[in-house]
């Protein structure tokens, strides 16, 4: 069953488009929304919830368009924004007494065992509370009205290694008995590698893919080759490529591997896909 | 609404904006011009207005499952009902006052129910100019406050004049006499009417500009 299905979102602003932004996330799956900083993910999220007027396009979260039954939809999902720093001075008992009211679906006792488990105290004001903790406090409030589907703007931005290792843990953890999904944007590749099932790739404001990470990672490879291998249909093939004292590497659809096998093919990660995708070092 | 309107006073009013209630008792001062007893109230509402951008204070609430439009009505009721409790905290200081001291106001005019009434005109400019400037981009603060304000200013320098050098509203409208309180009630029921119209109409602009908001 699809969670979220984002249909020919698009906005323009007067220095940047969306253009035609489509995905989907099935029920019980992470997918991470990768792109470099600018490449449109937050606006992309923020149109996804009509927080930002799309000038086309829509999204329909658990099977409703999102726009015609926005308040029915905000009561089963949590979202949560990147550098979002609400009521920094208030507790977290006093913010906690305020959202509890709005979510037919509280759970009281869920609320309770997620601040235990995430070693939170309530009597902590929002500011005195780590990066990382602050992302499980937004969890615990989303997950104390039952989200099903959660959308995280760069949740794991700022955490050190290990508070991040421990974020897409439970990330996996959530997503166990099959009920929810996680959509979340991250610009930190190894985020992806060890966590999401699913890769959307945004940049410049379009897609450039949106499939399952094997998928993702098996559509692309890294090939290294001498300058004299370097000819101009060479070029034309790859995706992108950078020169160095022994020759060159470059990135390239797997379909478009040349026949021959004259130059030495390596399987891509998710970060030189997006490094050579951004570069285009192309003369 | 109800729990907007608690999300409000819990995490969005700043307690300070409580201790401007405390300028009513400036009624007592024996002549003093007693429209500035309710204006230190803007200087509460500044601040809360700068304090919840800084909180992100409007992405909070449009995170929460609720209409865009009635944040912006909780907003406006929050801001109406502090004026009405500046208004009402005032009314016993006037009370006292005028049996302290029957003398009028040498510095403005007398704390009577037309006060009261050009007050609650005072607040419905400030309503009706505020808002729907500041539901144009919901977070600039400043142009709204500074248009609204020298709005309030001009106000009340013009009711003062007018009240001190037109005799018949001299007569009838800055006197602790008794006599004048039919003309001085009607003024005061004119300028609750002011204020609630002003309040629904701050509310249609704003709301409606504010829906066309990119957040």
């Amino acid at each position: 069953m699809e969670m979220l299905s984002v249909q020919n979102l698009s906005k323009r602003y007067e220095k940047f488009e969306l253009k035609n932004v489509s995905f989907a996330l099935e029920k019980g799956y992470i997918m991470g929304f990768i792109g470099r900083n600018g490449a449109g993910k937050t606006t992309t999220l923020k149109t996804m919830l009509n927080l930002v007027h799309a000038d086309s396009g829509k999204a329909v979260v658990f099977g409703k368009e999102f726009s015609d039954n926005e308040l029915a939809i905000k009561q089963q999902i949590g979202f949560m924004f990147g550098g979002a720093n609400f009521y920094p001075k208030k507790k977290l008992k006093t913010v906690t007494s305020v959202v509890r009211r709005f979510y037919n679906e509280w759970d009281d006792a869920a609320y309770e065992r997620y601040l235990k488990r995430f070693d939170l105290d309530e009597d902590k004001k929002v500011d005195e509370l780590s990066q990382g903790m602050k992302v499980k406090y937004d969890l615990t409030l989303a997950l104390s009205h039952n989200a099903k589907l959660l959308i995280l703007d760069e949740p794991t931005s700022g955490l050190d290694p290990v508070s991040r290792d421990d974020l897409l843990e439970l990330f996996q953890e959530l997503i166990e008995d099959g009920e929810r999904s996680i959509l979340f944007s991250t610009q930190i590749t190894s985020d992806l590698e060890k966590c999401a099932d699913f890769i959307t790739y945004i940049k410049d404001g379009k897609i450039v893919a949106s499939t399952n990470k094997d998928d993702f990672l098996g559509s692309y490879k890294i090939v290294k080759g001498t300058v004299e291998q370097l000819t101009e249909e060479t070029k034309h093939r790859l995706i992108g490529y950078k020169k160095n004292a022994f020759g060159f590497a470059g990135l390239i659809k797997t379909e478009n591997l040349p026949s021959g096998g004259c130059l030495d093919v390596f399987a891509a990660d998710i970060e030189s896909i997006m490094i050579y995708f951004e570069k285009e070092q192309k003369d | 609404m109800k729990n907007l309107l608690i999300k409000e006073f819990k995490l969005a009013l700043n307690p300070g904006t409580y201790f401007y209630l405390a300028c009513s008792a400036m009624l007592l001062i024996p002549s003093y011009p007693y429209f500035v007893a309710f204006i230190y109230t803007f200087i509460g509402f500044i601040t809360v207005f700068i304090l919840n951008r800084e909180n992100k204070d409007i992405l909070f609430t449009a995170s929460l499952p609720i209409r865009k439009r009635d944040t912006v009505k909780a907003r406006i009721s929050t801001i109406a009902i502090i004026e009405l409790m500046q208004i009402a905290t005032a009314v016993p200081f006037a009370v006292i006052r005028g049996l302290i001291n029957p003398e009028g106001n040498a510095g403005g005019i007398d704390a009577n129910p037309a006060l009261f009434g050009f007050v609650f005109v005072m607040y419905a400019l400030f309503n009706t100019i505020y808002f729907p400037m500041f539901y144009k981009t919901a977070y600039k603060v400043a142009w709204p406050l500074i248009i609204s304000c020298s709005a309030v200013t001009v106000y009340i320098f013009a009711v003062e004049i007018a009240v001190q050098s037109v005799p018949v509203l001299k007569t009838y409208l800055d006197t602790l006499d008794a006599g004048y309180a039919v003309t001085q009630l009607l003024v005061l029921i004119a300028g609750i009417a002011v204020f609630v119209l002003s309040a629904v109409f701050a509310f249609k602009k704003a709301a409606k500009r504010f829906e066309k908001v990119d957040l």
